[in-house]
């Protein structure tokens, strides 16, 4: 199991990196070969400037400017984000990773006279999860219509395998987070990533 | 009536760039006192910082650092958003806006531990976007952007009027389509 995890917080002391910690903890106790993208102390930088853009929409980019990254998401079969939600959304910081780095030839292969659609070029990712925490309450969202979550379990996942498995969590209502319930969802994290992982008896099973 | 237009799109030559403009010249057109913020072109760092979260809950403080960005959202009575959509969501540039200048205090404050809105002073809620992707691509991906436009950012403004406006399939979309883009965007623009 080739793993990449894309963490996104800018304080080391906080609860997403607890949670990235639990998540890290399960994958080690499967035997999975993990890379860690910690966004925020690598100093990515979220946006992309206009000669990236040109180039982009004519397929002329290349990968050098990302390299590292589109290697690692290109040899993962596993693919998991921790982030805090932030305005029902991802991260700017995430956002532009995935601007930035889901490129047209690797991530996804643009229409062409043969193809009246985009086609998904990330077909070996069999598994894909999302942890975060959110300030706004579990109906907020839902009404709402969580745009984060639907950007990677949806948008993302289309570019996936098609049986591509998925798990969520998220704390909810955040800002009043008690001792108690973020060690809740930490134990709700964990079981999550033992069946997300296929069992903690059989963590090599491949999804049907 | 001020009228502020965020633009996120980095290159000038880009058909989002002949939206932007065309936005920005009808209002102006119309009278509008237009605030046109180029988020690229301005260098705004999208990036919400280590010390920018701890006192992000911290009103009024938690400001400081983007007030004039938060003046210029208070002072508006009409919010114009021109962007490409991009992996089903904002730009990161524009996501940065909403993660760093609506704040606590801000988009929106608390009364008896009810969240308001606070930015009811925006009359009008726009947004001129286009996708890559078909339109029911963008359907089958639960149209993230949309929500967060129709949803996140009127939850806080409360608009009385609300338009997006989508122009999809950008990448096979012929220069009749994306004239008829313009001229409805430009319609929409002279009806504001």
């Amino acid at each position: 199991m080739q793993v990449l995890v894309v963490y996104c917080h800018p304080r080391p002391d906080s609860f997403t990196a607890a949670v990235k910690n639990t998540v890290l903890e399960k994958l080690h106790a499967a035997d999975a070969a993990v890379t860690v993208l910690d966004l925020y102390a690598e100093g990515f930088d979220p946006v992309m400037g206009g000669p990236e853009n040109a180039a982009y929409l004519d397929c002329t980019l290349g990968r050098s400017h990302v390299a590292a990254h589109v290697v690692a998401i290109e040899a993962c079969d596993t693919l998991i984000f921790v982030y805090p939600t932030w305005w029902y959304g991802l991260p700017a910081m995430l956002k532009g990773w995935l601007d930035r780095v889901l490129l047209p030839g690797s991530a996804f292969l643009m229409p062409d006279e043969t193809h009246s659609d985009i086609r998904p070029g990330l077909t070996h990712i069999k598994r894909l999860a999302v942890f975060t925490t959110c300030g706004a309450s579990w109906w907020l969202t839902r009404i709402i219509g969580a745009p984060g979550k639907r950007t990677i379990l949806r948008g993302l996942r289309i570019l996936c395998a098609p049986r591509c498995r998925t798990a969520f969590a998220a704390h909810y209502l955040m800002d009043a987070s008690s001792p108690t319930s973020r060690a809740k969802h930490l134990k709700r994290v964990a079981r999550k990533m033992d069946r997300f992982l296929g069992g903690p008896g059989e963590p090599q099973k491949v999804p049907a | 009536m001020k009228a502020l237009v965020l633009f996120a799109h980095p290159c000038p030559e880009s058909f989002a760039a002949a939206l932007h403009g065309t936005i920005v010249d009808t209002l102006n057109g119309r009278g509008w006192d237009v605030d046109d913020c180029d988020l690229n072109r301005e260098g705004f760092d999208p990036v919400m910082s280590e010390e920018d979260r701890r006192t992000y809950h911290d009103i009024p403080e938690n400001k400081a650092r983007v007030s004039g960005y938060v003046d210029r959202l208070m002072a508006a009575e009409a919010l114009i958003l021109s962007f490409p959509v991009w992996n089903f969501g904002y730009p990161a540039i524009l996501k940065g806006f909403f993660d760093k200048v609506f704040l606590p205090g801000v988009s929106f404050r608390l009364e008896e531990g009810k969240v308001v809105p606070n930015l009811t002073h925006i009359k009008k809620l726009v947004a001129v976007t286009t996708y890559g992707g078909t339109r029911w691509r963008a359907f089958t991906a639960g149209d993230p952007p949309r929500r967060s436009v129709t949803r996140a950012v009127w939850h806080t403004t409360r608009p009385d009027t609300m338009r997006y406006l989508a122009l999809y399939d950008m990448n096979r979309a012929t220069q009749e389509k994306r004239q008829a883009f313009l001229g409805k965007v430009k319609r929409e623009m002279e009806a504001l």
